[in-house]
């Protein structure tokens, strides 16, 4: 005890006394027996503290022990007691400062979202099925319509390529409908009757070109339209190839009626190679990029030049190996070559009114997909949106679900199982969201080398959200339109984005037919931001606050609550 | 050298013991402590704050020079002092001084002596 006070006591005088005596002082010291004496030394000791630092200033900084100075951008230490740290010490300092700054950082995104969130790798999500197996066979060939390219085209043309086997379709008939009853049918906001307008101009447009044209595949599994699918599938062609999760010989046996009635083509080298003539020409007129179109191009003429399409049994077995060889090539999962046991009848009738109905119906069964609208505690508004339909149809259903959440302070769209849809729709809910009418999005048709904008509509009287904080809830299952939405409020900094990484899909594609029997779906459109000059395809949308999808509506809450407290 | 020399006296008591212990061999403070006892038969007793602070002006003056430590010592910490000729030079003129002094003042009190007698 006494010999720690002594210790001290020697610590505390100048350092160039302390350097040059102190370990000797401490020497008499473990030399002097009897506690009476230690506590003479101790005085001593003391006295020769004040002393030290009172009347001998000349000395404070006599320190010829100190260790040479480092040169210029050499680090040096500076040490109570002549020494020099040994190396493990150093290494410990090192290990524990950065432990320590790690767990700074982790402590600040800690109390920034207060939730623990654990960082995954991020996994690349690719959908299950491009096309459905049961609503996407069904649809593909009564899908083949003059019509479904305008719809495409009206609503800004995400719908395409999200809108998933039959809602393409669907948003494409209601369309055609609408426009025939004028805009009258569209008794409220604004948005929706615009874009009937729009619908019907590009409808009619389309129909005299006559671009046959077939939805495009759609990463939509869970799609959500299902009644025209269902009407349509009794005399519907089957989809013989299903190139991602669907074997070809579980199509068949799923439809043996159609099997027996359409036997399965024995493909000889000539029909293959028209096949694979008319795929690279469509490849070449359509694919989004020209190079890799014609690198496909290449490699199908050299497999076949190899002979490796010899071992096609069948038409949906050929059908499957060019569509791995089209995506060996390109990595492209919109890609896809289709056979159809049922030849297709070349311009399939357009949509019927009771397509149209049927969307209708379906839309006011799931209520247009609006799964949840809420206040959340803060009075923060909560829409949970399941889909992007057609704003032409769902105009009204959306524009109430915004109104009941205009008096909210901040909002947040939950997009987290919402597999795309019409961009249109895209464009409506956006409108809510800004004071004016703001570029969204280009939409590039490589076959056409023209470029569609699409803008939010004028502004909606009485919306008092334009400047409200916005949080959009993402997940690796937001597709399409539903990353369109997401992806340009983000890029517009108007929205917070929290969850996952988006599944990637930024391309359109639509089917093009070769013959009878086969159909290519080639990725002809590409959306391009006008802020970034790109999309999110292969990418996803990056989140701002990346957490996993669970915990991403807790997450936002908080994220708002604490925006609202700094306002 | 004497004007040099003269300046620094009279000596502290300390500083005269420090030295005188000096005088004979290399000590290292402890020594030098324990030396100073003994020459004061007990009378003096120098605490090693005192004993380092005198040390710390003696080796600025070059009276005493530090040898540093001395390998096998019983204590690795210990480092030996020196009497430089300085130093040397300054005891002797203090012993001198002091000499002067001791016989000055015996003279006086043998005078003085009788008188009280």
């Amino acid at each position: 005890m006494l010999r720690s006070l002594y210790h001290c006591a020697l610590r505390l005088h100048p350092p160039g006394f302390r350097q040059r005596f102190a370990d000797e002082m401490l020497s008499i010291f473990d030399h002097t027996a009897g506690k009476s004496a230690a506590v003479r030394l101790l005085i001593d000791a003391l006295v020769s503290l004040v002393r030290q630092w009172t009347l001998r200033q000349e000395f404070w900084q006599d320190a010829p022990l100190t260790q040479p100075s480092a040169g210029d951008g050499v680090p040096s230490f500076y040490t109570l007691d002549p020494f020099r740290p040994h190396a493990g010490a150093m290494i410990h300092g090192l290990v524990l400062s950065m432990a320590i700054f790690f767990l700074t950082c982790f402590a600040i995104r800690y109390s920034w979202i207060h939730v623990l969130h654990v960082r995954i790798p991020e996994v690349t999500f690719e959908s299950p099925t491009p096309v459905q197996p049961d609503s996407g066979a069904a649809t593909s060939a009564r899908l083949q319509r003059p019509g479904v390219l305008p719809q495409s085209q009206a609503g800004p043309a995400i719908a395409p390529s999200a809108a998933p086997n039959s809602s393409v379709q669907n948003s494409f008939t209601p369309a055609l409908s609408h426009s025939a009853n004028g805009a009258g049918s569209q008794n409220r906001a604004s948005p929706s009757s615009a874009i009937a307008g729009a619908s019907t101009e590009a409808a009619a447009a389309k129909s005299r070109t006559k671009s046959q044209m077939r939805s495009g595949r759609s990463p939509d599994a869970s799609n959500p339209t299902p009644v025209p699918q269902a009407r349509l599938q009794p005399d519907a062609g089957t989809v013989a190839d299903q190139p991602q999760a669907l074997p070809s010989k579980l199509q068949n046996a799923a439809s043996p009626a159609i099997r027996a009635g359409a036997e399965n083509l024995k493909l000889e080298a000539a029909v293959r190679h028209r096949v694979i003539d008319g795929a690279i020409a469509n490849l070449n007129k359509y694919y989004v990029d020209p190079d890799v179109a014609q690198k496909m191009a290449n490699g199908l003429l050299a497999h076949e030049k190899n002979g490796d399409d010899d071992a096609a049994a069948d038409g949906s077995a050929f059908a499957d190996l060019l569509t791995r060889q089209m995506r060996n090539i390109s990595h492209d999962n919109y890609l896809m070559m289709v056979y159809n046991t049922v030849p297709t009848a070349e311009n399939p009738p357009a949509p019927t009114p009771e397509d149209v109905a049927l969307y209708r119906k379906e839309m006011e069964r799931t209520n247009c997909s609006i799964e949840k609208v809420d206040i959340l505690p803060h009075n923060i508004g909560y829409l949970k949106f399941n889909q992007f339909p057609d704003a032409s149809i769902c105009g009204t259903r959306v524009a109430a679900a915004m109104a009941s959440l205009n008096h909210a302070q901040a909002i947040i769209f939950d997009l987290r199982d919402n597999p795309g849809g019409y961009a249109n729709m895209v464009a409506f809910l956006a409108t809510y969201l800004f004071d004016r009418p703001t570029h969204l999005n280009d939409f590039y048709d490589r076959s056409r080398n023209s470029t569609e904008q699409s803008w939010t509509l004028p502004p909606v009287p009485g919306n008092r959200l334009a400047d409200k904080p916005v949080f959009v809830l993402t997940s690796h299952s937001t597709f399409s339109a539903a990353e369109g939405f997401s992806y340009d409020l983000k890029m517009l900094q108007r929205a917070t984005l929290v969850g996952e990484a988006t599944s990637g899909r930024g391309h359109m594609g639509m089917g093009h037919q070769i013959d009878d029997h086969f159909t290519i779906h080639v990725p002809g459109v590409r959306v391009v931001n006008p802020i970034s000059k790109t999309n999110w395809e292969g990418t996803g949308v990056e989140p701002d606050v990346k957490v996993k999808s669970p915990d991403a509506l807790k997450t936002a809450q908080k994220l708002a609550e604490k925006r609202l407290q700094q306002n | 050298m004497k004007d040099v020399i003269g300046s620094f006296l009279p000596l502290s008591p300390a500083t005269l013991h420090i030295l005188l212990s000096l005088a004979a061999d290399d000590l290292h403070g402890y020594a030098i402590m324990q030396e100073v006892t003994r020459q004061s038969e007990g009378k003096y007793k120098l605490g090693p704050g005192t004993l380092y602070d005198n040390l710390q002006k003696l080796i600025l003056r070059q009276f005493v020079q530090e040898l540093g430590r001395r390998p096998g010592d019983d204590d690795p910490r210990r480092r030996y002092y020196r009497l430089t000729a300085l130093g040397r030079g300054v005891l002797a003129a203090e012993t001198d001084r002091l000499g002067d002094v001791v016989r000055e003042a015996r003279l006086r009190l043998q005078i003085a002596k009788p008188r009280r007698a």
